[in-house]
Formats: C-alpha cells, sequence, structure tokens
C-alpha cells in the first residue's frame, strides 16, 4: 500500500492543448479518493497519468514517496480497471486473472492458488473456463477488479467502471467497492461523472473542471460547503439552485438576499463576509432539500411559491415553482413523499436560512461564511 | 384478433419476399450463367473424351480422365510445384506483410502516402507485371544484372535456369502482391481494441509478449482470412507464368494453371483437362472449407 502524491502536475497535447493545468494533490495511503467532473474535465487523464498509460508533462508524480514520473506502467505496482473493462478476449476468465502474474514468472501452482481465491471472493469462481464475451456486464465487471485485486498492487486506478451497467447493477457494484476497500485496505483512485458514486463511496472527493482541481473535502463537506456555483450545481439530484439575485441593504445592519419578489433575510453571523457585495448582483443558492412546509427551529424564513409542475418518484417529491410568485424565477424543492399541489396553486414553504450560499455573480466564487459541520 | 393480425402480417411478409426474389433474381441469373454453367459444363465435359479435333460429347467415358491426369507424372510434378510455390509466397508475404503492416500501424505521419506507394503494384495488371519484371530480369539487357554487374557479381539467367526460375517468379509475385497482404492486416490491426494492450501494459507486458499474447490472438480471424484469400489467389496464378516464362525452362514454372491451360489448348484434350480443372477445383473448396470451418470454431 502507497499514498500517492501530485505535485503541479500539467498534461499538454500537441504543445497547445492544456487537458491537465498544474494540479496538486495528496491522497493518503489507504483512502478512497474520487476524481469527479464532467466529460473532459481531465480527471481521466490524470488517473492514466497516475497509471503511467499518459506521460507526464510537466510537475512530479510520487507513489509511495517514489517519484514515478518515468517509471513503466508495469514497475509503478498499481492495477487499472478501465471503463470496458478491457479483458483479454481471447483469454478464459483464469486466463485474463492469471496474465499478470504468469509475466511476472509466478510459479504456476501459486499463480492457480492465487487465482481461486480472488475467484472466489469474487464470486466468479464458476466462469472461470469462460471466455469474456460469455459473460454479462456484471461478470465482466466482477473479472476486471479481480484482475486488478490479484496482483495485490499498492493502488488500484478505477476509471469509470460502473459506468457501462445498467442501474440495479451499478448501485449493487457500489457497495462492493465500498466493501472490498473495508476488506483489502489498499488505496483507491475512482474517476467518474456520476455524483451518486462520489458521494456514496468516496472519503474524499476531488471536483475537477478543464484541467482544474475546483475543490476537495469529504463528501458531506463539499455537498455543505461548496467552493462555486459550479460545484454547487454539480453535486446531489436534484443540484442546488443557483438565482440570480442582489443582496440589498446597508452595512451589515439591515442585509438581504432578494430573489425575484423573495427577500431573504441574511442571518448576522454571515453579514460579516457578505457586507462587501451589499448592493450588487450576485448569485443565491438555495438547495431543494432545504425547503420545508413547517418552520424550522427560528432560523427559516415563510416563502412564497408559485406551482409550476409536481414530480411524483415515488420516496419524494420534487415541486418546481416559481419563487416569490408568479412569474419569480424557478426553483425545485424536495417534498415528502405525500405532498400535493396543482400547478399554478400558491403555496407558502419555510426556507433554511443558515443553509444558504451566496456567490459572487461573476466570478461565481462562495462569499465567506461560516462552514456548515 | 390474433388471426386477424396474423393473416395480415402473412401477406405483407409474402409481398416483401416476392419483392425480395424480384429483387433478386437478375443478379441470381447472371451468376448462374457465368459461374455456375461453366463449372457445370467443365464437370459434364470431364465425363466425356472430348477433343478439340473431336469437339462432341459422343463418347461418355465417366472418370477415365480422373484416372489419366491423376496418373499423369506431369500433371502431379505441376501440383507439387503450384503447392511449394504457394506455400513459399502465401508464407514469405505473410511474414513480410504482417512485418511491414506491424511497422505502418505505429506510423501516424504520411500515411495516405504510404498507402499509395504500397498499393502501387496491386493495381498493375499482372501481364503488366510479368512484362516489366521480364525485362528487368533479362540476362544481358535488364538493369537487374546491370546493377549486380556493378559490384561485381555475374550475370544471373533469372527465368533461364532451372534452379533459379521457380524462385525468379516466387519473388515477382511477392513483388507484386504482398501489399494485399498488407493492406488486409494493417486494416485488421487498425481496428484492434487499445484497452487490452493497456491492460497488458500495466499488467506487465513487453513489446514482444504483447505481439504474441494479445496481437496474434486477436488477429487471428483477420489473418486466416487473408491467408484463405491469398491462397486461393496463389494457386490459380497463370498470367505471371505465361508472360514470364511459359511454365519454363523445361517444365521448372509448370504450374497446374498453365498445364491445364496447354493441356486443352495445346494438347487439344479438353476433357482431360476439364477433369484436372474439376480435381483443382475440389482441392481449393476442400481448403477453403476447412479454413471457414476452423474460422467458425475459434469464434
Amino acid at each position: 500500500m502507497a499514498g500517492i502524491e501530485l505535485k503541479n502536475i500539467s498534461k499538454v497535447y500537441g504543445g497547445s492543448v492544456v487537458a491537465v493545468d498544474d494540479i496538486s494533490l495528496e491522497i493518503k495511503d489507504g483512502e478512497f479518493m474520487i476524481f469527479l467532473g464532467p466529460s473532459g474535465c481531465g480527471k481521466s487523464t490524470t488517473l492514466r497519468m497516475i497509471g503511467g498509460l499518459e506521460s507526464i508533462s510537466k510537475g512530479d508524480l510520487f507513489i509511495g514517496g517514489k517519484r514515478m514520473n518515468d517509471v513503466d506502467p508495469a514497475d509503478r505496482d498499481i492495477a487499472i480497471v478501465f471503463q470496458n473493462y478491457a479483458l483479454y478476449p481471447h483469454m478464459t476468465v483464469a486466463g485474463n486473472l492469471g496474465f499478470g502474474l504468469k509475466l511476472r514468472g509466478v510459479a504456476r501452482h501459486e499463480i492457480e492458488q492465487r487465482v481461486k481465491s480472488i475467484s472466489t471472493m469474487m464470486g466468479i469462481e464458476p466462469l472461470l473456463d469462460r471466455k469474456p464475451a460469455q459473460l454479462s456486464g456484471g461478470q465482466r465487471q466482477r473479472v476486471a477488479l479481480g484482475r486488478a485485486l490479484v496482483r495485490n498492487p499498492q493502488a488500484f486506478l478505477l476509471d469509470e467502471p460502473l459506468s457501462n451497467l445498467d442501474a440495479k447493477l451499478r448501485a449493487a457494484m457500489r457497495t462492493e467497492l465500498i466493501k472490498l476497500h473495508h476488506k483489502v485496505g489498499t488505496t483507491i483512485i475512482h474517476v467518474t461523472h456520476d455524483q451518486i458514486e462520489a458521494m456514496t463511496m468516496g472519503q474524499r472527493i476531488c471536483i475537477m473542471k478543464d484541467g482544474h482541481i475546483i475543490q476537495v473535502g469529504a463528501p458531506l463537506e463539499v455537498y455543505r460547503n461548496p467552493a462555486n456555483t459550479f460545484v454547487a450545481g454539480f453535486l446531489a439530484s436534484p443540484p442546488m439552485n443557483l438565482v440570480a439575485g442582489r443582496l440589498e441593504g446597508v452595512g451589515q445592519g439591515d442585509l438581504h438576499a432578494v430573489v425575484g419578489a423573495a427577500r431573504l433575510p441574511i442571518p448576522d453571523a454571515f453579514k460579516a463576509g457578505y457586507a462587501s457585495h451589499a448592493g450588487q448582483p450576485v448569485t443565491v443558492g438555495l438547495r431543494p432539500e432545504d425547503f420545508h412546509q413547517a418552520p424550522v427551529g427560528g432560523s427559516s424564513v415563510a416563502v412564497t411559491v408559485v406551482t409550476v409542475a409536481v414530480e411524483l418518484l415515488g420516496p419524494e417529491v420534487i415541486l418546481v415553482a416559481e419563487l416569490g410568485g408568479s412569474g419569480g424565477p424557478e426553483i425545485m424543492a424536495r417534498m415528502p413523499r405525500d405532498f400535493m399541489a396543482r400547478p399554478g396553486a400558491e403555496l407558502h414553504l419555510h426556507y433554511d436560512l443558515t443553509q444558504m450560499h451566496v456567490f459572487d455573480a461573476a466570478t461565481g466564487n462562495v462569499l465567506p461564511r461560516p462552514q456548515i459541520a | 384478433m390474433i388471426g386477424i393480425s396474423g393473416t395480415g402480417a402473412n401477406a405483407a411478409d409474402r409481398r416483401d419476399r416476392r419483392f425480395g426474389y424480384a429483387m433478386a433474381t437478375p443478379s441470381l441469373l447472371v451468376l448462374f450463367l457465368i459461374i455456375l454453367f461453366p463449372v457445370i459444363s467443365a464437370l459434364f465435359t470431364s465425363l466425356h473424351d472430348y477433343t478439340l479435333i473431336a469437339p462432341n460429347f459422343d463418347t461418355f467415358t465417366g472418370l477415365t480422365n480422373f484416372k489419366l491426369a491423376l496418373g499423369d507424372a506431369e500433371f502431379r510434378h505441376s501440383a507439387w510445384l503450384t503447392l511449394r510455390f504457394v506455400i513459399g509466397v502465401v508464407a514469405l508475404e505473410f511474414l513480410i506483410g504482417f512485418a511491414v503492416a506491424l511497422m505502418l500501424n505505429k506510423v501516424e505521419r504520411f500515411k495516405p502516402i504510404y498507402y499509395a506507394i504500397l498499393l502501387c503494384p496491386l493495381l498493375m495488371n499482372p501481364v503488366i507485371v510479368g512484362l516489366i519484371w521480364r525485362m528487368f530480369l533479362h540476362p544481358n539487357l535488364g538493369i537487374v544484372n546491370y546493377l549486380l554487374s556493378t559490384i561485381g557479381i555475374d550475370p544471373v539467367n533469372w527465368l533461364g535456369d532451372t534452379k533459379i526460375a521457380i524462385w525468379t517468379v516466387i519473388l515477382v509475385d511477392i513483388w507484386h502482391q504482398v501489399s494485399f497482404m498488407i493492406v488486409l492486416l494493417l486494416a485488421g490491426l487498425s481496428s484492434l481494441p487499445k484497452e487490452p494492450y493497456e491492460a497488458a501494459r500495466v499488467d506487465g507486458a513487453n513489446a514482444f509478449q504483447c505481439f504474441i499474447h494479445i496481437t496474434l490472438p486477436m488477429m487471428r480471424t483477420v489473418i486466416v482470412v487473408t491467408l484463405l484469400i491469398r491462397l486461393i489467389f496463389a494457386v490459380k496464378t497463370y498470367d505471371l507464368i505465361y508472360i514470364m516464362t511459359r511454365g519454363g525452362p523445361g517444365t521448372a514454372t509448370d504450374f497446374v494453371s498453365y498445364f491445364i491451360y496447354r493441356t486443352a489448348f495445346v494438347s487439344l484434350n479438353v476433357g482431360e483437362a476439364s477433369a484436372m480443372s474439376i480435381i483443382l477445383l475440389t482441392a481449393i473448396l476442400g481448403l477453403t472449407v476447412y479454413l471457414y470451418r476452423y474460422m467458425r470454431s475459434i469464434n
């Protein structure tokens, strides 16, 4: 096992296309780290640089304290699980599992033994004589994971390994990967564009965009305290409502966030950080789950909304409504499963002000406020 | 309800089928006329004593022509010669072709230019190829011997020496046909998925191990098809021989196709020549079926 450290790493293609731009990150020994971001954000490229499949244009990569920039992938002692599994199509499952060991000159009986124990662990023992074409997607996924596990590497690099599975299987494999990490305790870097995977699986999430790291932190930490509108809009489903508004008021005395016809008073604790933007346009971030039907403690404010649509999801209801009255900005609110409202109906909801975030309208960066623990 | 919708579907199906037959019939007829008819005609002729001196089907001889052909030492000689030639050209062209294809597969710049150069010989008519090389290889006037003389090598009688002639024909055939192998194998190589190679690199495979464990097994189907096509074409080699050696010197390059031609149009024994053609056809068909089955078995 080993920690992984990226120091000012960049990847430039053809001298001008910058895929990854000067990123630094430390992944602790045994950590389950998620690289999250939209396609083209550089997360897979970063993973491939760590794995040695892409050269590093600038910066240094350390695995287990050793500089690895110029080390062959085979000698980095890492295992990669690819998005489409990349199994050897002409080899049986047993052949796929044992290939890396065979190349490393491991004795035959030991290969058999390790293949057997890994296949038992992954539940693929009955499939050992089959070829990849005869396996289902989930089975191939297990074989690909087994092939990574069998070598007992210092770290696993998973490149969107669940994205080709159907929804049900994906949920099952998520749990299995988490269990697996508990069992083997090896460092894992998991690349994904699925924010549910990111929230549920990782100990920390590294959110990337356009080749830059935007924010790194524990899933709930990032969810509760997004660094900018990109992170706020990327995590959770439905994501945070980001609506254009203004901060109105004079100094720290009487500060309001005005969104359409709704006036949201700024809690005293936030005023110091927000005062500098008084009178300026801002983006107000309101999570759908912070709208309630009844007041919450002493920290909520009543808001009027006009129902646009109601989406019945079963366990919950998503209310799409116009904030502040008809013609106001459209928001989504997460309601309990028995909630009902007709389109056009005016409702009074309660918004939990302690959860509010205000972002600079121009830069999208969050304005400083006390962190939500 | 089921009956009604069932009938409707059937009527549409029948219309579709009729339309299908209507579209396919003309080409099927043409195919029958130009391919199946000559084959049947040859089969029919092979069972009769049909010569160009007495061109009639009056004497039914059964399998006599086949017995004569198989008992003919010259026919067996040319069959053996053809076998050696086919194995020689196919094996050499495959080795050279695969090596070049592997190299070209790594090339990123100027690929179309390489393709164009490679395809040039393939685009030439075999007769032209034969004529060009006959001139190049002329013992006294050819450029090849001239170039050899400049480095002090005595002139070689490329097409006149019984020991050298077959190798000369093999070399010219390789020059002409190797690009066919390259192009087909290159197409196969470039369609291989990249991921297994990346997985193998992480698993610790070097370039040679990747070739043995990944490339060769994944290319198996393409290789078999390429070899099969080339094999069939090589067995039929006729024009090169006709232009360059006429089967000579002596019978040193007297391949089956040319021998059959001689039997039919020089010896005028069309019946026996037809029997030989049928034997050749059977051999090629057998080979094709075997390779086809083999391909099916590995998929």
